[in-house]
């Protein structure tokens, strides 16, 4: 039996068991009010101090560290309810930045531990068919000249036989090579001029590039389809950094649709 | 008001452990592996492979303390080309992706500012119990400004040896660096994508003795099948005999491989290259083998400055002292100067320079490294371009528009100012293809070049019989085959070496200005001799040598709008030199130093941008001649070849 898509929402989560702690606290009489003089520390209260203490030192703590861990909370606690009395909690950047990090923190922690299922991220998949549509191979030949109306002289020779170009260091032919290699290796002046040329159409430019002007006589140009298992682990890379992004944002949206804001003009 | 917070807050940290139980990830051999196997290859190394070995990223105790909060996985996706949003908010991407990233954070005290930062108050008051610490803490908390003076003290106390030891306590640090060092590793393997993308793991082992640099990057050729069995070295307490042990440990245990790389020897005071053993005995035999072994490859060149060479160690070189300024003042915090007569342990020309003469007298060569670039970035972000600078840290990413002509880490550094930061550069490898094995590899023989951020394409094969007519062939082929490539060694079979030479221009940047050979040997008397050869330029002609000198190219660069043309400058530069001063028996190296025609450095990118005036001094540096350096070519007489 599945649940209902609304149970997998992350936002439903967040609000559910922010909810649930806010019971909890509330219940137990936990909740501080700062406007109250007095300091109750239970054995509730204890416990918790004791826990802390041993998450970070890996033992409880004595009695003597017990008592030194009370004294120094309830010193915390009075000055930080006359902190708050005093409204020093407002207007101060760092405090306000903590908390905005805090917040942005607890909403994007989740994404960053999730392991998602294969169904998952195959709706990512096809979700961003673009990103993953495959990469687009090209295969051509290309002749060096260092001036343009050198390489305009030969492209109107070369109907009678193969143009000669000038010495470069590039790769005369390229072999199915993908766009983001041959900008790697002639620019991206030169992979953007390419998406002009007609394939199997002979010599054709002079095309520009950062080393001077090309005539190109473009092979093949197609797109090679990346199936799901082979474009896997870049998907689950993507989702998870798209995933934290919108944790973040629907947090705040559901947080910000209980404000009216308003802006003076 | 405050109820909400922390309830909304905690459910968040519920549902983190609630979600985390769920399926294992998925990751092949291929890619936590060394990739051997799982591309096709190249005959020979058919393009170099851009890369940056130096990174780093908020697990790093200084970047994070300088307010970086991005880590690893945005460090890998940048450097992968994908766009991120920086710390300080702005959106950063790379023009070009980068084929290779090391992440070499700080191994002592791996995450430690983090976990600090994020401790409650009364475990470092009371626990911890060190006023320096709390000190610190507070002012970590207390504004960005405050985190980055605790982080430039914290620098400091580390070069004085007076780190407080509670920030360090072993058994602690050894458990967080095992949790951080092995997600850490997972992630590499994610991102880790042969042929496409390659991931590799690395630290930084950060020895400074009194401030004086030396600094390495150490990086491992593999995945995590045999990374997960080791954990980064310290740096502050250990020597680097002890950090080549280790090294030897790991290839031994695991079967893996591992190398080291110095760095920001201009910040040593000349104790990255010394004459002697580092208590200033006679260097043995012994630690010199160690030593070549471990290290066959220096970063010359980075953002805090450029060790090639240094105008008083190479008064006739003109092109000296490029990324000098400021740098040369002192050692890394600036709490000792550096005087003259340290030069020469300093930087790199005068140690292969040193590293002959080692060799005369020990039979093996300490110093015979190739040389790379990189970044040493402290912002997640991994990129060496004038125009896309983000900074030495987060302090100065580009947020603080007056990065260029404020002082240093708030005035601690008197004399260094941010102008004096380079961009960054790169590492090229020139490899068969791109997966772990065949950079590491391309690193191990030396085949790799250093450049100051342009992507030019830069070849030199050495040998005995290159002629002209070989360009009119495969002559690359020609290169391997009857011939060594950049970081190989030649042994001297009595007639003066030929070397083929060619520099390509980076395709997107700036054209070439000249390609100069730069030879250094030693006499038989042991008297070393270093000589700067222009063998080849844009428009010889018009260009003439006059004196001895070749003229400068010229200057193109609009220093209202940041902007340059190619209308000077050549494309390709590609030469067959022979060494005109050969002299049979003498040992030598060779190396080839490119030079780009004048652009814009960052600092003016940024006044153009922000719209200030630069300082008389910034503005005297806002444009310069980017470079590449290749590992050398050496020539063993035949007493040493055998």
């Amino acid at each position: 039996m599945r649940s209902p898509n609304w149970t997998h929402e992350p936002i439903v989560h967040f609000l559910g068991l922010g909810a649930l702690v806010y019971v909890a606290l509330t219940w137990g009489g936990q909740t501080i009010d700062p406007s109250s003089r007095v300091i109750d520390v239970g054995s509730e209260q204890q416990a918790e101090l004791s826990l802390s203490f041993e998450r970070v030192m890996g033992r409880a703590p004595t009695d003597t560290e017990l008592d030194a861990r009370i004294n120094q909370f309830v010193r915390d606690e009075v000055l930080y309810r006359e902190a708050l009395r005093l409204g020093l909690d407002q207007g101060d950047a760092v405090v306000r930045q903590r908390m905005v990090a805090k917040m942005e923190m607890s909403a994007s922690a989740a994404a960053e531990a999730a392991q998602p299922g294969d169904a998952v991220l195959r709706t990512f998949y096809e979700d961003n068919a673009d990103r993953y549509s495959g990469e687009v191979l090209v295969s051509f030949n290309q002749i060096y000249f260092a001036d343009e109306a050198s390489a305009r002289a030969a492209l109107s020779a070369a109907e009678n036989a193969d143009p000669s170009g000038e010495q470069i260091s590039l790769p005369a032919s390229i072999d199915a090579e993908s766009l983001q290699e041959v900008q790697t290796r002639f620019g991206g002046v030169f992979v953007r001029a390419l998406a002009s040329l007609e394939a199997q159409a002979g010599w054709q430019g002079p095309v520009q590039s950062g080393f001077g002007w090309h005539l190109v006589r473009l092979n093949e140009r197609h797109r090679v389809t990346s199936d799901f298992e082979a474009v896997r682990d870049r998907v689950e890379n993507d989702w998870r950094s798209a995933e934290i992004a919108n944790r973040k944002s629907r947090a705040f949206e559901v947080l910000r649709s209980a404000y009216r804001i308003e802006i003076d003009r | 008001m405050r109820k909400t917070f922390s309830t909304v807050a905690a459910s968040g940290i519920l549902v983190m452990t609630l979600v985390a139980c769920s399926s294992e990830p998925t990751l092949d051999e291929a890619q936590t592996g060394d990739g051997t196997d799982t591309i096709e290859l190249a005959e020979f190394p058919d393009r170099p492979y851009w890369g940056d070995t130096h990174l780093h990223t908020d697990n790093s105790v200084d970047a994070f303390g300088f307010g970086v909060r991005l880590g690893p996985e945005d460090a890998l996706r940048f450097a992968s080309g994908e766009e991120v949003t920086a710390t300080t908010g702005a959106q950063a991407q790379l023009s070009r992706p980068l084929d290779f990233l090391v992440i070499a954070d700080h191994s002592d005290a791996l995450g430690a500012t983090r976990r600090l930062y994020d401790a409650p108050r009364w475990y470092v008051n009371w626990v911890i119990g060190d006023e320096t610490v709390l000190r610190w803490y507070d002012m970590m908390h207390e504004s960005p400004e405050q985190s980055q003076l605790a982080i430039a003290e914290l620098i400091t106390a580390a070069a004085n040896g007076t780190v407080p030891e509670a920030l360090a306590d072993p058994e602690q640090a050894a458990e967080n660096t095992k949790d951080i060092w092995n997600t850490h590793l997972e992630m590499l393997d994610r991102y880790n994508d042969p042929g496409t993308f390659t991931a590799i793991a690395g630290f930084e082992w950060t020895r400074m003795p009194d401030g004086n640099n030396l600094h390495r990057v150490v990086m491992y050729r593999d995945g995590s099948e045999r990374t997960s069995q080791t954990l980064p070295f310290p740096g502050l307490s250990t020597t680097a005999e002890q950090l080549w042990d280790y090294m030897a440990a790991y290839e031994q245990e695991t079967g893996g491989q591992v190398l080291a790389i110095p760095h920001n020897s201009n910040l040593s005071n000349g104790l990255m290259f010394e004459m002697t053993m580092p208590d200033g005995s006679p260097m043995t035999a012994e630690y010199a083998t160690k030593r070549a072994a471990a290290e066959p490859v220096i970063e010359v060149t980075q953002i805090k400055g450029d060790s090639e060479t240094h105008p008083f160690l190479s008064p006739n070189d003109e092109m000296a002292g490029f990324g000098v300024a400021g740098w040369e003042l002192g050692n890394l915090p600036l709490t000792l100067e550096t005087e003259p007569e340290m030069y020469a342990g300093s930087y790199a020309r005068s140690a292969l320079l040193r590293g002959l003469s080692l060799e005369q007298q020990l039979g093996v060569n300490p110093y015979a490294f190739g040389m790379i670039g990189s970044t040493d970035s402290h912002t997640s972000l991994a990129t060496g371009d004038e125009d896309n600078f983000w900074g030495k840290h987060t302090g100065n990413e580009p947020a603080t528009e007056d990065r260029a002509v404020t002082p240093q880490n708030l005035g601690t550094r008197i004399g260094r100012f941010g102008w004096n930061y380079l961009a960054g550069g790169y590492a090229a490898a020139w490899a068969r293809g791109n997966t772990r094995a065949e950079i590491f590899d391309a690193f191990a023989r030396r085949e790799v070049y250093a450049t100051t951020g342009p992507r030019m394409s830069l070849r030199i094969f050495g040998g005995f019989d290159f002629a002209n007519e070989d360009w009119d062939g495969d002559w690359v082929r020609a290169g391997y085959t009857r011939g060594v490539p950049m970081g190989g060694e030649l042994s001297d079979q009595g007639s003066a070496p030929t070397f083929l030479i060619s520099a390509l221009k980076d395709p997107d940047g700036a054209n070439l200005d000249r390609v100069q050979v730069i030879k250094g040997w030693i006499t038989a008397s042991g008297e070393t001799q270093e000589r700067v050869y222009d063998v080849v330029w844009s428009d010889m002609e018009a260009r003439a040598r006059s004196s001895g000198r070749v003229p400068v190219v010229g200057d193109t660069v609009n220093r209202e709008d940041a902007t340059y043309t190619n209308s000077i400058g050549a494309a390709e530069l590609r030469t067959t030199w022979i060494d005109p001063d050969y002299s049979a028996g003498q040992s030598a190296f060779y190396y080839v130093r490119v030079l780009e025609i004048p652009t814009p450095r960052w600092p003016l990118f940024d006044a153009v941008r922000f719209g200030f005036d630069l300082s008389d001094d910034a503005m005297a540096d806002a444009v310069a001649q980017e470079r590449a350096y290749t590992s050398p070519i050496w020539l063993k007489s035949a007493a040493e070849a055998q």
